[in-house]
């Protein structure tokens, strides 16, 4: 029964995801067509063929050679900071003198354009992991701290007066009812999260490095290699889907309860 | 230990201070003896909630004191002698309906008077007892709102509290199923042996449920009348058609409407 059940419901997604593949197809159809019905330089508009060959040829030693370290520096900076933010949002809730001095603070950081952080964190660190990694963190932080102390917060009046009644200590509201509460919220900030690490590790490889995706995309630049740009951005782009859907996968088992989760 | 689950409420009065320090309650007066079913009714902003909270430690009074079986509300709830129904379930979505049960044993832990498998045995039975049996695996978020209010009913009943406190707690379902609800609380209370103390705003309720109701009236939440029900336990449905149960219906529907007029008269400018 649950066979056919599993059966209907993958029948279902794939008929739900082929409106949004269909745009996309029509939309490689129509660049290519438009590259050769206007015979426009193929070395600045690269056809989707052009960039699909380059990925069958370049695509196994990009995704070894560069996007591997793209993705150790996104993965590291992610779980840096969202670490980081949950911490903080569990000292907020706790102590809220500090929230109202430091909370501020964190929405400088977030205002703080990384564009600009990332060569002085070069210029410190010099072509290493760590530039990455930090602003990776740095890009991963706030969503998560905004959401996580709202999930922590969400806990109803009732909730707590159950706790009192019981005369349950502090350590065990928060590990019985504000940790499982807070959860989906924590969630839906650590699925932005996982897509922005992706974005922050590039821009850091922008200012200085000698591997990885945004190294590759920046070098290709400079010689007018535009498929190879492309070839760049399309797997990059793959690698940020992919872990923003591990991390969908990891949410889906942790959040098992029916409407646990918030965007659906 | 001879008041073990009594109650003595002493002239205690509640003041919240906001703007205008409203007065919530005053002078309440009530003893109520261990395994007694007491209701208290009355319209919205008569204090009812409040005087839950207060007997249960989860407010302090501003005059007058609460004693429970010889303790400070405060201590009877580090003892864990209340159980409390919420005008809302207030189930943890994320615990299946046997979990939510078995949860105030594991907050307990060593203080749970009902320990290790025997605690799992006592939650099943309770549910078998509010009807639920075979939804043990259930998440609250599959089952209806009587459902999940029994569930509530039997979490507060599964440590073995003396005293059960609720707070409107049928006041969100039809009226079918607060009927079935009404007989199997009276029948898991009887065989626990709990003291009752049950808001609600429905005369009928008050009366089919109570040995004794409690009519309050607003502003300030005061004690209106006393009633003794007279109907010998265990009750069935019909004694509410019966003429008796209609005039004392009426008569304590009368009480809370004259207060009403009285209101609205010094009200008007």
């Amino acid at each position: 029964m649950s066979d056919t059940r599993e059966r209907r419901s993958i029948a279902n997604a794939l008929l739900r995801f082929l409106p949004s593949a269909a745009v996309f197809v029509a939309g490689l159809v129509a660049w290519e067509l438009w590259v050769n019905v206007r015979d426009v330089p193929s070395y600045l508009y690269p056809s989707p063929s052009d960039i699909g060959g380059e990925l069958r040829d370049e695509g196994l030693s990009l995704a070894v050679d560069d996007l591997r370290w793209t993705m150790i520096e996104a993965v590291l900076g992610f779980l840096l900071g969202s670490g980081a933010a949950m911490f903080a949002a569990v000292v907020f809730v706790h102590a809220k003198f500090l929230e109202r001095v430091l909370f501020p603070w964190a929405i400088v950081l977030q205002t703080v354009p990384i564009v600009a952080v990332a060569p002085l964190l070069t210029i410190w660190f010099g072509f290493t992991l760590t530039p990455k990694v930090l602003i990776a963190a740095l890009i991963c932080f706030f969503p998560v701290l905004v959401n996580t102390t709202k999930g922590l917060r969400s806990i109803s009046t009732q909730a707590v007066e159950l706790m009192s009644i019981l005369s349950a200590s502090k350590w065990s509201i928060f590990w019985r009812v504000r940790i499982p509460s807070s959860l989906p919220y924590v969630f839906a900030g650590l699925k932005v999260a996982s897509s922005l690490s992706v974005i922050g590790a590039i821009v850091a490889e922008f200012t200085g490095a000698d591997r990885g995706i945004g190294f590759v995309i920046i070098q290709a630049s400079y010689r007018l290699d535009t498929r190879l740009m492309f070839a760049g951005i399309a797997l990059s782009s793959a690698a940020g889907v992919l872990f923003f859907n591990v991390i969908g996968a990891l949410e889906r088992l942790a959040l098992r309860w029916p409407d646990a989760r918030l965007d659906r | 230990m001879t008041n073990s689950g009594g109650i003595t409420i002493d002239g205690v009065g509640m003041q919240f201070d906001g703007r205008q320090g409203v007065t919530a309650l005053d002078g309440i007066d009530l003893d109520i003896s261990a395994g007694e079913f007491v209701t208290l009714v009355g319209p919205s902003g008569c204090g009812k909630s409040t005087l839950l909270r207060i007997v249960s430690g989860l407010l302090e009074p501003t005059s007058g004191r609460v004693d429970v079986s010889g303790k400070t509300p405060n201590q009877a709830r580090r003892d864990v002698d209340f159980g409390f129904v919420f005008q809302e379930p207030a189930l943890f979505p994320w615990l299946r309906v046997l979990g939510n049960v078995l949860l105030p044993g594991r907050v307990l832990g060593r203080r749970n008077p009902n320990k290790g498998p025997e605690s799992a045995e006592i939650a099943r039975e309770l549910l078998r007892d509010v009807g639920l049996e075979g939804f043990e695996n259930h998440y609250p978020g599959q089952i209806s709102g009587g459902m999940q209010q029994r569930v509530a009913l039997a979490r507060a009943l599964s440590y073995g509290p003396k005293i059960l406190l609720m707070d409107e707690p049928f006041g969100a379902l039809d009226e079918f199923t607060r009927d079935r609800l009404n007989l199997q609380l009276l029948d898991v209370c009887n065989k626990a042996g709990s003291t009752v103390l049950f808001v609600t705003h429905s005369i009928q309720e008050a009366i089919f449920l109570a040995d004794r109701v409690v009519v309050l009236s607003p502003r300030p939440g005061s004690i209106a009348r006393i009633a003794d029900v007279p109907w010998p336990k265990p009750r069935a449905l019909e004694i509410r058609y019966e003429p008796e149960f209609a005039a004392l219906t009426g008569e304590l529907r009368g009480l809370l409407t004259v207060e009403d007029e009285v209101e609205s008269a010094m009200n008007q400018p």
